[in-house]
C-alpha cells in the first residue's frame, strides 16, 4: 500500500484544506517545534485509530472563528492510497455548527471508504472495513511511531514474539502443533486405558502415573524458579553495569572484580573439598563397622566351633554306621583320631596338582607315588569325587544332618575376613580426614582475609567516582549488596539447574518404565499408533521452532545490517536476539552486546538507531511475507542524533524500499535579527523523494489560537 | 544350600514406639532436601540409617535391651535387603556389606544351636525370629543411649561429628583404642 495523498481540513492548526502529495519513497516533513509536525502525525493517528471522543477539541480555532454564527464547517482527514493498482480513499470527518461566538455543536461523525477500480468507477464502501483490509491493524501498530521512546516497542515481554508469530512462517504450524498435541494425548490415553485392563501391573502403573505427575509438577516449579532467577540475574547485571559507569577507574574495578571472583571461587572450591558428611560416611565408607573386628572374631570362633562339632559328630556317625563308605573313610583317618577337614579342602584342582607333583604343598613334604602321604591324598580326592556323584544308596539312608547352614556361614566369615583389613584403617582415615578438613578451613580463613582486603580496595575505587558524595554512599552500599545478590542468584541458578537435571532424568526413567509396562500390557496396534503420533507431534513442534528461529536469525541479520549502516564509523556493538522459554511461552529478548557482553548503558542515539534498525528489518521482512509494502511514519525519531547523523540516517533510509514519512525539526535555522526561519543549505544534500515544510503563517499571536494556521510548502 | 542370611534379610525389624520421636527428628523419611540440606551429614537421610546406627551403637556399648512387652512395636516397612541405595548409586553406596556385618553380629550374639538346626530339630523360622529379636534389642539399647544424650543436651547432635564420636567413644571403641596404643 502506498499513500498517495494526505488531506487535512480544519484540523487544529491546519485551517482550510492542506494537501500533502506524497512520493512512494522517502518523504521528509520539516518543521520547527510547535508549527504542525506533531499535529500532522496526530491527524493520521486519529484517522487510523481514533474515535469520536472529544471531537470539539480537534476543530481549528481559526476556522471556527472565521465561520459565521449559524453556519457549519467540516473537519476532515483523508488519505488516498494505491494498492494493487487500485485507488482507495479513506476519510474521517465530522460537521461543526457554530452556535455562538465560542460555542459549537458536533454532528455527522463518520469514516467513509471509497474504492476506485481501474476504469475509474467509484464505489462507496464501509470505511473501517476498507482500512483494516488495506492497512491491517497489526501492521499499523508497527508502522507509526511518535518520538524516540515509542520506538522501543519490544519492552513488554510478548511484543516481539507476537510480531514474529505474525510475520514468520511459524504461525502456519500453530494449528498443526496444537492438533499434534491433541492426537498424541488421545493416543496416550488409549494406550493407558488398554494397559489398565491388565490388572497385573495395576498398582505399579498407578504409582508410576502419580510419580510422573509429581515429577512434572516439580519440573514446572523449577522452571518458574529458574525463570525468575534468570530475570533477577539479568536485572542485577544491568544495575551493576549502570553503577560501574559512575566509576572513574573502570578498568581497575574490573580487575579487582575479577580478583574477588577468583578468591570466591577458590573459597567455594575449598568448601567443596571439605567433606564433613561424617554421618553419611558412617554408612557409605563403612566407618560404622570401625569396632567390628572383635565381633567378627566372636562370630568366626562360634561358627568354627560349630563346624568342628558338626564334623566330629558326622565322623562318629559314619563310623558307627560301619558301612563301606565309612570304612573307606576310616582308612583316611587322621593321626590321633583328629577331626578331618571338610570334604573338598584343599580343592580338587589343588589335590590333583599335588598328586601330579608328588608333593604335599600344605606341609611342603614329598609324597612319592605309593607312599603313605601319596595314598592319603588319593583317598581324599576319591572321597571328594564320590561326594559329588549322587549315590542312591546313600540318599536312601537317613543322614545325620537334614540341612547345611554352617557351610554358608563359614563362607561369610571368610569373605568378611578380607574386609577386616579394610576396617583396621578406618580410624586412621578418619584422623586424616579431620586433619585435611582443618587444613582446608585454615586456607579458607586466609582467603577470607584476602577477600576482605580486596573488597576494601574495591570500595576505594568505587569511592573515586563521578557522582555526588551522598549519592555515592547509596551506590556503594547497593553495589556491594548487588554483588552479593548476584553471587547468591548465580548459586541458586546452578542449584536449580542441577535439580532440574535430576527431575528430568527421573521423569525420563519413570516414563520409560511406564512405556515398558505398556509394551507388555497394551494392544500392539495402539502402541504403534502412539509411537507414530508422538513422532508427528515432535515434527510439528520442531518445525514450528525452526521457522521461528529462522525468522529471528533473519531479523537479527537484517537489523544489524541497518544498524551498521546507520552507525557507520562509530561504535555500535551487535544487536542480539535471544530466545528463551518462560513457562510454556517463547520470549525473545533484544540486547546490545559488545564482545558477547551485554551493553547495559547505551546512549540514547545508539538505542534509537538500534530500535529503528529493528523496525526497518521488521518492515522489510513484513514486505517479504505479505508481498506488499506498507508505509512507515515517524514523528521526531532522531531527536538525539544531531544534524550530521540525521543526514546520514536519512540518506540511508532513502535507499530502503518502503514508503516513509518522516517528521523532523532539523535543517531549519532562525535568523537572530529578523527572526525569519529558513532551510539550511545542508538539506540540499539530503537524499529524498519529496520534502515539505510545515510552517505557521506569520504573523501570529502565540497566545491566541485563533491566529494559528499551518502552511504546507512543498519543497 | 540353606542360607540364613538370605532369609534374615527379607525381614523387617521393629522398634519401640517410645522412640518414634527420635526417628521423626533425626531422620528424613524421603532423604534430606532443600534447607535441610544444610544439616546434611549431621542427621540421617533415611529411617533405616538411624536404625542401623542405633544397632551398632547398642552393640558396641553392649547395651542389650529387649523392647519391654509393655511398649508397642512399630516399623518403617522397609525390608533389610532394601536398606542402602541400590538404584541411585550415584550419590550413595550400597549397604550389602553393612547388612552382612549386622547379620554376623546378630549371629555372634544369639544363642542358636546350629547342630540342632541342621539336624532339623528346630525350625529355621524360629532361628530367624530370635536373630531379629537380638537385632531389635541392641537397636533399642542404642536408641536409649541416643535419647539420653539428647535429654542431657538437646543441641548435642547439631555438631557434624556427634554421631561419629559416639561410635568412636563406645565401650568397644575405647577398648580398641587402648589395644592400639599398647
Amino acid at each position: 500500500m502506498i499513500v498517495k495523498k494526505i488531506s487535512i481540513e480544519n484540523y487544529l492548526c491546519y485551517c482550510g484544506i492542506k494537501d500533502f502529495e506524497l512520493s512512494d519513497g522517502l518523504n521528509i516533513i520539516l518543521g520547527e517545534n510547535g508549527e504542525g509536525k506533531t499535529k500532522f502525525f496526530e491527524a493520521l493517528d486519529w484517522l487510523f485509530n481514533g474515535n469520536d471522543d472529544g471531537l470539539e477539541l480537534l476543530v481549528s480555532a481559526k476556522a471556527l472563528e472565521e465561520t459565521e454564527v449559524g453556519k457549519s464547517l467540516r473537519v476532515q482527514v483523508s488519505i488516498v492510497v494505491e494498492q494493487y493498482e487500485e485507488k482507495k480513499i479513506i476519510t474521517k470527518s465530522f460537521l461543526v455548527k457554530k452556535l455562538k461566538a465560542n460555542e459549537c455543536s458536533i454532528s455527522n461523525y463518520m469514516l467513509e471508504g471509497t474504492e476506485e477500480n481501474k476504469s475509474g468507477e467509484r464505489v462507496q464502501i464501509d470505511g473501517k472495513n476498507l482500512l483494516d483490509r488495506i492497512f491491517p491493524f497489526q501492521i499499523r501498530k508497527y508502522s507509526m511511531f511518535k518520538g524516540e521512546a515509542e520506538l522501543d516497542i519490544f519492552k513488554s515481554d510478548g511484543a516481539l514474539t507476537n510480531l514474529i508469530n505474525l510475520f514468520s512462517d511459524a504461525k502456519h504450524y500453530d494449528k498443526y502443533s496444537e492438533k499434534g498435541i491433541l492426537l498424541r494425548e488421545k493416543a496416550e490415553r488409549a494406550v493407558e486405558d488398554s494397559t489398565k485392563n491388565d490388572k497385573k501391573n495395576e498398582s505399579l502403573y498407578k504409582k508410576l502415573e502419580s510419580d510422573i505427575k509429581i515429577a512434572e509438577n516439580d519440573k514446572y516449579k523449577l522452571t518458574v524458579h529458574l525463570d525468575s532467577t534468570d530475570e533477577e540475574i539479568r536485572k542485577l547485571e544491568g544495575k551493576l553495569q549502570a553503577a560501574e559507569s559512575h566509576v572513574k577507574n573502570a578498568d581497575a574495578l574490573e580487575t579487582i572484580n575479577k580478583r574477588i571472583k577468583n578468591i570466591e571461587d577458590r573459597i567455594s572450591d575449598l568448601n567443596g573439598k571439605i567433606d564433613e558428611n561424617y554421618t553419611t560416611s558412617l554408612f557409605d565408607e563403612n566407618w560404622i563397622a570401625v569396632n567390628f573386628e572383635t565381633i567378627h572374631h566372636e562370630f568366626a570362633e562360634k561358627i568354627s566351633l560349630f563346624s568342628i562339632e558338626k564334623r566330629k559328630q558326622q565322623s562318629e556317625f559314619d563310623k558307627q554306621k560301619g558301612i563301606k563308605e565309612g570304612e573307606r573313610k576310616a582308612k583316611a583317618e587322621l593321626l590321633n583320631n583328629s577331626i578331618p577337614l571338610p570334604i573338598g579342602v584343599p580343592s580338587k584342582a589343588h589335590m590333583e596338582e599335588m598328586i601330579k607333583d608328588q608333593l604335599c604343598k600344605v606341609c611342603n613334604r614329598p609324597a612319592k607315588k605309593d607312599s603313605e602321604p601319596y595314598n592319603f591324598m588319593m583317598e581324599r580326592l576319591k572321597e571328594y569325587l564320590t561326594s559329588q556323584t549322587h549315590d542312591e544308596e546313600e540318599t536312601n539312608d537317613n543322614p545325620l544332618y537334614k540341612n547345611d547352614y554352617t557351610n554358608r556361614l563359614v563362607n561369610l566369615s571368610v569373605s568378611q575376613e578380607d574386609n577386616l583389613k579394610n576396617l583396621r584403617g578406618v580410624r586412621t582415615r578418619i584422623k586424616d580426614l579431620f586433619k585435611f578438613n582443618d587444613a582446608r578451613k585454615k586456607d579458607i580463613e586466609q582467603l577470607n582475609t584476602e577477600l576482605d582486603g580486596e573488597k576494601a580496595e574495591r570500595d576505594k575505587i568505587l569511592g573515586n567516582s563521578s557522582i555526588a558524595e551522598e549519592k555515592l554512599v547509596d551506590v556503594l552500599k547497593n553495589y556491594n549488596a548487588w554483588q552479593g545478590d548476584l553471587k547468591q542468584r548465580n548459586h541458586e541458578q546452578l542449584d536449580y539447574n542441577s535439580k532440574m537435571k535430576i527431575v528430568l532424568a527421573e521423569l525420563k526413567a519413570k516414563k520409560e518404565e511406564k512405556d515398558t509396562i505398556d509394551l507388555k500390557s497394551a494392544n500392539k496396534f495402539l502402541i504403534k499408533t502412539r509411537a507414530i503420533l508422538r513422532d508427528i507431534e515432535t515434527i510439528f513442534k520442531d518445525t514450528k521452532e525452526m521457522k521461528f528461529d529462522e525468522f529471528i536469525e533473519k531479523l537479527q541479520g537484517k537489523s544489524n545490517s541497518f544498524f551498521g549502516k546507520i552507525n557507520i564509523e562509530s561504535f555500535r556493538g551487535t544487536i542480539v536476539f535471544t530466545k528463551r522459554i518462560k513457562g510454556d511461552k517463547s520470549i525473545v529478548d533484544i540486547e546490545l552486546q559488545e564482545d558477547g557482553r551485554t551493553f547495559y548503558k547505551p546512549n540514547q542515539s545508539l538505542l534509537t538507531s538500534m530500535h529503528i534498525s529493528i523496525l526497518f528489518a521488521i518492515s522489510e521482512l513484513a514486505s517479504e511475507t505479505k508481498e506488499e509494502n506498507f508505509p512507515m511514519i515517524f514523528d521526531a525519531p532522531t531527536s538525539s542524533f544531531g544534524e550530521n547523523k540525521t543526514a546520514e540516517f536519512l540518506n540511508l533510509i532513502y535507499e530502503t524500499e518502503n514508503q516513509k514519512i518522516l517528521l523532523i525539526k532539523d535543517f531549519l535555522s532562525t535568523d537572530k535579527k529578523t527572526k525569519t526561519l529558513t532551510i539550511k543549505k545542508e538539506f540540499e544534500h539530503v537524499k529524498r523523494n519529496k520534502a515539505f515544510w510545515v510552517k505557521l503563517e506569520r504573523p501570529f499571536d502565540p497566545n491566541n489560537l485563533k491566529t494559528i494556521n499551518t502552511q504546507v510548502i512543498t519543497l | 544350600m540353606e542360607n540364613l542370611f538370605d532369609k534374615w534379610k527379607t525381614k523387617i525389624p521393629k522398634y519401640s514406639e517410645a522412640h518414634k520421636d527420635l526417628f521423626n527428628s533425626l531422620s528424613q523419611k524421603f532423604g534430606a532436601e532443600g534447607e535441610k540440606k544444610i544439616n546434611f551429614g549431621k542427621h540421617f537421610s533415611t529411617n533405616y540409617e538411624l536404625y542401623m546406627y542405633a544397632f551398632f551403637l547398642g552393640l558396641y556399648n553392649e547395651e542389650f535391651s529387649p523392647i519391654p512387652d509393655t511398649e508397642k512395636k512399630t516399623d518403617f516397612s522397609h525390608h533389610i535387603q532394601h536398606w542402602g541405595s541400590k538404584t541411585t548409586t550415584l550419590e550413595r553406596k550400597d549397604f550389602t556389606n553393612l547388612q552382612e556385618n549386622i547379620f554376623l553380629a546378630v549371629v555372634a550374639k544369639t544363642n542358636v544351636d546350629f547342630i540342632a538346626l541342621e539336624k532339623g530339630e528346630i525350625k529355621e523360622d524360629d532361628v530367624v525370629k530370635t536373630l531379629i529379636q537380638t537385632m531389635e534389642s541392641y537397636t533399642n539399647g542404642g536408641l536409649i543411649l541416643i535419647k539420653e544424650k539428647i535429654d542431657e543436651n538437646p543441641n548435642y547432635f547439631l555438631q557434624s561429628t556427634s554421631f561419629l564420636n559416639m561410635i568412636l567413644d563406645s565401650k568397644l571403641g575405647k577398648k580398641k583404642q587402648e589395644e592400639d596404643v599398647e
